[in-house]
């Protein structure tokens, strides 16, 4: 995915607010880009655009055949029907796809790798916070999807289930590969699951460093040499 | 039972047994039954109601009316107010008609359809009249309280229309139609018997308790009341039976 001189500003109270400025990123196919950068810097607009909730004022957004199409979103929040059971949470979005049997068995299966098959028939108020995210990136996952747009979608959470979920998810990420884009101010966080991250600055945002990682996700470790030189780089 | 339930239920009866009493006691001091008559004198007229045919056919006629203009609030409310809950236009237009309804005292509009319709079709129209603004309004402010992240997931996720209603908005908006249906069901009960005391159809508790009060029969007016205070409760406590029975059912089949 290629974005070209996107801009985007918002109008308030007789202000406007320049949130991009011709911004540049390029998102190779089939890996993980995590976007960190101080609160409020224009990030999640960037992934608004992406996944065309709103229109860049100029500017584009250039998918490659691959990426084209549907797109799954990972939110700050689980974003639950309470109402409905983890099964039928799931199990919903995969409705104009499969036969009942058929997607009742599909989203058996990603609720199973997130290991909630236990608890597929609670609702999500029978659920902690942590398994609702989990409940949440099953979802994401079992949708087929060409894109993924995460926006820090494990910020509520405290760190020893935060690396949980980060572990669940880059499983299930590796299973099916999709172009992600994942927006997060957690460099740790973005160090293991990413395959390139990117400093951002404040609005408008721009790019203040890109880094790519070799190393396979499943195999780093934060007290890895390279992961400590970037982590440093970053948190100055 | 838990003991708060307990004492819950017998300051209910404690309550019931004052009343009572300062009925009684009223009714000993002013010592005139045209006004103000005995417990005991508006008990034995209600059983006496309950002995003759008439009673049926009375009630069931309240009811019937009651119900047919539940159901005619409860389907066009919904409907009307889903609508305008999501076109601000058709909010706009509908405005006028709603303050109208809302500020027109009930006598004025059951005066008024009795010049215009039968005695049969005012209690209908009364009760429509007052009780629709009461469901329109709740279902209105239901669907602007529906959470836009989930409306936002949802477009996302791609739902289709009809996945979208059967699994965000409808259930997004039943706290409000319960609401706004158990509100409205108790505003029908008055209107009709309202409308059927100044209207006077043939059969109808309000008839009744016009007749009776025509009469001087303070203490058939009483038990007339009490049958319409009556059926109230029993309209409320089948409404929740509706309500609670399915939650039941699904816990105990684990649905």
């Amino acid at each position: 995915m290629i974005i070209s001189n996107l801009s985007k500003s918002y109008t308030a109270e007789n202000s406007t607010i320049e949130v991009l400025n011709n911004f540049n990123l390029t998102v190779p196919t089939k890996t993980i880009t995590a976007l960190v950068g101080p609160s409020g810097c224009g990030k999640t607009t960037l992934l608004r655009l992406v996944g065309e909730l709103e229109k860049p004022d100029s500017g584009t957004i250039k998918k490659s055949s691959e990426e084209q199409g549907r797109i799954s979103y990972l939110f700050q929040e689980p974003r639950l029907l309470p109402w409905f059971s983890v099964l039928t949470n799931v199990e919903l979005v995969l409705r104009p796809f499969y036969a009942k049997n058929e997607r009742i068995n599909k989203a058996m299966s990603f609720i199973e790798m997130v290991e909630l098959a236990d608890y597929a028939r609670l609702k999500p108020d029978q659920l902690s916070g942590g398994m609702r995210q989990r409940v949440a990136i099953a979802r994401a996952f079992a949708y087929p999807a060409q894109m993924m747009l995460l926006d820090e979608p494990f910020q509520s959470l405290d760190s020893s289930l935060r690396w949980l979920l980060v572990r669940s998810f880059v499983k299930l990420w590796e299973q099916e590969k999709r172009t992600t884009l994942y927006v997060t101010h957690d460099v740790q966080e973005a160090l293991l699951m990413a395959d390139q991250v990117v400093k951002l600055s404040h609005r408008p945002m721009d790019i203040l460093a890109l880094h790519k990682i070799e190393e396979e996700k499943s195999n780093r470790s934060l007290s890895d040499p390279q992961l400590i030189a970037l982590q440093t780089l970053f948190y100055g | 039972m838990s003991r708060s339930t307990w004492t819950t239920k017998l300051t209910v009866v404690i309550s019931l047994i004052i009343l009572l009493a300062i009925w009684q006691v009223g009714s000993y001091l002013l010592d005139a039954r045209v006004i103000l008559p005995t417990v005991g004198d508006t008990l034995a007229s209600l059983l006496n109601l309950l002995k003759f045919k008439p009673l049926s056919v009375n009630i069931l006629a309240t009811v019937n009316r009651s119900l047919q203009s539940f159901l005619i609030i409860f389907t066009i409310g919904t409907v009307l107010g889903l609508a305008a809950g999501y076109s601000k236009t058709f909010h706009a237009f509908l405005k006028p008609i709603l303050v109208v309804c809302k500020a027109t005292p009930v006598m004025a509009v059951i005066l008024l359809a009795f010049i215009w319709f039968t005695s049969n079709t005012v209690p209908l129209f009364s009760a429509f009249l007052m009780g629709f603004p009461i469901m329109f309004v709740q279902v209105e402010q239901g669907v602007q309280q529906i959470s836009s992240q989930l409306d936002e997931m949802s477009q996302l996720y791609s739902f289709s229309k009809p996945t979208r209603l059967k699994f965000l908005i409808i259930p997004s908006l039943m706290p409000s139609i319960i609401t706004g249906a158990k509100a409205s069901l108790s505003m029908v009960w008055k209107v009709v018997i309202a409308a059927e005391v100044l209207t006077v159809p043939r059969y109808g508790v309000g008839s009744r308790m016009q007749l009776a009060q025509v009469s001087l029969e303070t203490a058939e007016v009483l038990a007339w009341t009490l049958i319409a205070i009556i059926l109230t409760a029993l309209g409320d406590l089948l409404f929740s039976l509706i309500i609670v029975l399915p939650k039941k059912f699904n816990q105990r089949f684990k649905i």
